[in-house]
């Protein structure tokens, strides 16, 4: 459709931009240039400077903003080339920060938080495992299979679209857990029982952000750096957005982000792929390649790999479109009743009310009670859902899921067992109902 | 051996519905399709009995589409309204013509009364002449800007409250992604409304909004609705043309994704700094505008001078302020630009008309 007056403002396509010195580098001006970022040619050396500059930079606007001054800090790496980058960078602020003169911007201490995910890619820990050990700094892994590594698990029972049904349904249960098969074999079955490779990645997601969280915790550490570089957090952005993510979105992609007492920063924000590259070559810092479930599949393989694809396509035709679309983030806000949102048994996140009703209402599955329903002026309001009979021990979990992880868990085989962490969250959030309550008779 | 339809258990299925994957039968798609719209007019209250609404025609597949289920939902579910079918001829050779007569054989099969406005008579330039003058770069800019006004007029003649267009779920989830991709945050804001009254006049909305585009077509095609297909000859945007085909490529990967993405845009809340500008009225047209000058008539301007870049891109502003007080200027080719204020007050005429003996309130909407 060409009807709407939108179209007046879409970005300009790619322009070069004027070079003071033409044909040398923008900084310098007397060297010849050996790279092209955004547009404007750096020599080597003024390219590595510029780059440690801009992390700096971004590290400690987020730090004041954050207000995280002194505390110990974790640096999530997964061994890939901008975690790697960002590795390299923080350990050479912390050390020129303890050196002396700028004592006060430095960290109580680094420590490398990693996830080793060779549960579900065979082989690719070892690499990991050398190129970190080379590194001076503390490293503290905690496994996939870690999230299994308890007695009782919820288990999907049911869920549906049962023909000709009003709503979807999902039912779990606690289930205790058979000591004789492992936390890795069920990681696995875990998986193989999500049907896509966006539903595996969405759950990766969710055991990955919630393995690093605790182990942050389990160290002290205050201060959590995320290597995601502009590239990839633009991608998470439309990634989140295509899977119904909307509403959790303002807590999960930001520059600085709060998770409970854990201040969370991502100072690779401003860095393209293309960045991340030259500047690991020129300071030799090795990386690991680090497989995904998409690893050499087409762009179509997943809605993650999908949007990557096409998002560093348009970023190379449009080259503000990853900055635009970080940027775009940040003016959004948290729903008024996020705050006080249920959190979601799979990715933890607020889930709001009512996401179930509104799918239902736009994916009829049932004509036979359609005749009955009133005028359009009675403005009929969706039916509340339903109480649900269950059998013995069945937990009606439909409400504790956020719209996107109901998304995930459609398409699950019942027998499914969730991560420990959902027991704990449905167990927690169950107990803090009944405080809720019975609250006003508490003295 | 033949499938059963997943949702009556009787009939065969013969169709795989885009957006749940469901194998369903032919009544039942119909049944299905329909109740959503129906539940997403229910559930936005979009109308109030004796609204007059005008259908936006195009000739397309989403206004005929539009045409039929509003008209078999207004008697399935007595909404009371008066339904109009109301065309813009933006004056485009082997398109328009061609779909406005698919229009007018809609008016005969739905029986519904027709308005046809064109921009030669409104503005004095059609599109080909338009094109003529500005070439093929930004004529799409005339064209959105004169249509929406064109729109607002033809509600006015008819003395309508509602205007409905066939905006559907993939135009809402390719405009989010859009906003997303150059951070228009008033727009994001604002692109997941499904009734918008910001142009004063008459409120418009989009009953399709969480209708998938494939099932529009598969809708016409099972109920043999006579549509026109050919795509403007003037159109394509780029940009626009990139998300589209990113939207494709997820429908495929996931096929609940366009439903997903508009969940998604109505959960973001845009920050509340972001203010949209102040709305006045054009001193010239009295058509709304956040300038003195409004768009059409700053464009106009500018083809009756022989400046068509006058109003385009970044230079629409200055060159709006530069109008103001000014009397417009005029070639042979102009015609008298009508009034809003003329409009509302036949409008109203028209209402105290229809309404004599009767208690209704007869205030003219937009006044
Ligand atoms: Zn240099
Ligand atoms: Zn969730
Ligand atoms: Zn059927
Ligand atoms: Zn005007």
């Amino acid at each position: 459709m060409c009807d709407s007056v939108d179209q007046s403002e879409h970005p300009a396509p790619r322009q070069a931009r004027s070079q003071r010195v033409p044909g040398m580098c923008i900084k310098c001006k007397t060297a010849k240039p050996n790279v092209s970022i955004r547009l404007s040619l750096y020599c080597k050396p003024c390219f590595v400077k510029a780059e440690i500059f801009k992390f700096r930079t971004a590290l400690n606007k987020s730090r004041q903003k954050a207000n995280q001054h002194g505390t110990k800090l974790m640096a999530a790496v997964s061994g890939g080339p901008t975690s790697m980058a960002m590795l390299k960078l923080i350990l050479d602020f912390h050390n020129v920060g303890r050196q002396g003169k700028t004592a006060s911007t430095a960290f109580a201490s680094v420590t490398v938080g990693h996830v080793d995910e060779s549960a579900l890619f065979p082989g690719c820990e070892d690499g990991v495992q050398r190129i970190l050990q080379a590194e001076d700094v503390e490293v503290v892994t905690a496994r996939l299979e870690d999230v299994f590594d308890s007695e009782e698990g919820l288990e999907l029972v049911e869920k549906t679209v049962t023909p000709g049904a009003v709503r979807d349904k999902f039912v779990a249960q606690i289930v205790r857990q058979n000591p004789g098969v492992s936390p890795r074999e069920r990681l696995k079955q875990l998986f193989s029982g999500l049907s896509t490779a966006t539903n595996r990645e969405d759950m990766l997601d969710s055991i990955k952000t919630f393995l690093i969280k605790k182990l942050a915790q389990s160290c002290g550490c205050r201060t959590l750096l995320l290597g995601d570089s502009g590239t990839r957090m633009a991608t998470k952005v439309v990634t989140y957005t295509s899977r119904g993510r909307g509403y959790s979105l303002p807590f999960e992609v930001l520059a600085e982000s709060q998770w409970g007492d854990i201040a969370v920063l991502r100072p690779m924000r401003e860095w393209i792929a293309k960045e991340v590259a030259f500047f690991n070559r020129w300071t030799a810092q090795p990386s690991a390649v680090v497989p995904t479930f998409t690893t050499g599949a087409p762009a179509k393989a997943s809605i993650d790999r999908l949007t990557e694809s096409f998002i560093v396509a348009l970023d190379r035709d449009f080259p503000s479109t990853v900055a635009t679309i970080c940027r775009t983030v940040t003016k959004l806000q948290p729903q008024d009743d996020a705050a006080d949102a249920v959190h979601c048994l799979v990715c933890g996140m607020p889930a709001e009310a009512g996401a179930q009703t509104w799918r239902n209402r736009l994916t009829v599955s049932d004509v036979s009670s359609t005749e009955s329903e009133g005028p359009v002026a009675a403005g009929a309001k969706p039916e509340p859902e339903p109480e649900t009979k269950l059998a013995a021990g069945g937990i009606d979990i439909t409400q504790r899921l956020c719209y996107s992880c109901q998304n995930l868990l459609h398409d699950a085989k019942p027998g499914t067992v969730l991560p420990e962490f959902s027991t704990h969250r449905y167990q927690t959030s169950d107990a803090a109902d009944l405080r809720k309550q019975i609250e006003e008779f508490l003295i | 051996m033949p499938r059963v339809c997943e949702i009556c258990q009787g009939a065969k299925a013969i169709l795989r519905r885009p957006k749940t994957g469901q194998s369903i039968c032919k009544e039942c798609f119909f049944r299905v399709f329909e109740t959503e719209v129906h539940n997403t007019i229910v559930d936005n209250k979009l109308f109030r009995r004796g609204d007059r609404v005008g259908i936006g025609a195009s000739g397309g597949k989403d206004s005929t589409v539009l045409a039929y289920v509003m008209k078999t939902l207004n008697e399935r579910y007595d909404y009371g309204l008066d339904l109009f079918l109301l065309s813009v001829d933006e004056g485009i050779s082997g398109y328009r013509d061609d779909s406005l007569e698919t229009v007018k054989r809609n008016k005969e099969q739905y029986e519904l009364p027709l308005l046809i406005v064109s921009y030669e008579q409104l503005y004095g330039w059609s599109m080909d002449a338009i094109v003529e003058t500005v070439g093929r770069k930004n004529n799409c800019t005339f064209c959105g800007v004169f249509r929406r006004q064109a729109l607002d007029r033809g509600a006015l003649m008819l003395d309508l409250d509602h205007i409905v267009t066939g905006h559907n779920a993939d135009d809402v989830a390719e405009t989010i992604l859009m906003n997303i991709f150059r951070g228009d945050i008033p727009r994001l804001g604002r692109c997941t409304e499904i009734a918008t009254s910001g142009d004063g006049y008459i409120t418009r909305s989009k009953p399709f909004k969480y209708a998938y585009e494939k099932e529009i077509v598969m809708y016409a095609y099972f109920r043999k609705l006579d549509y026109f297909s050919t795509e403007c000859t003037y159109s394509p945007n780029a940009y626009r043309g990139y998300a589209r085909e990113f939207l494709k490529d997820l429908e495929a990967v996931r096929p609940s994704a366009i439903l997903d993405i508009i969940h998604s845009g109505e959960a973001m809340q845009v920050a509340s700094e972001v203010k949209l500008p102040s709305q006045t009225s054009c001193e010239r047209c009295g058509y709304i505008s956040s300038n003195r000058v409004c768009k059409a008539c700053v464009l106009l301007e500018g083809l009756e001078r022989g400046v068509p870049q006058l109003g385009i891109g970044k230079s629409v502003k200055k060159t709006q302020d530069l109008l103001a007080g000014r009397t417009a200027t005029r070639s042979g080719r102009a015609v008298d630009v009508v009034h809003f204020d003329k409009l509302r007050k036949h409008a109203q005429e028209m209402r105290h008309e229809r309404c004599t003996g009767c208690t209704c309130d007869t205030s003219a909407p937009g006044t």
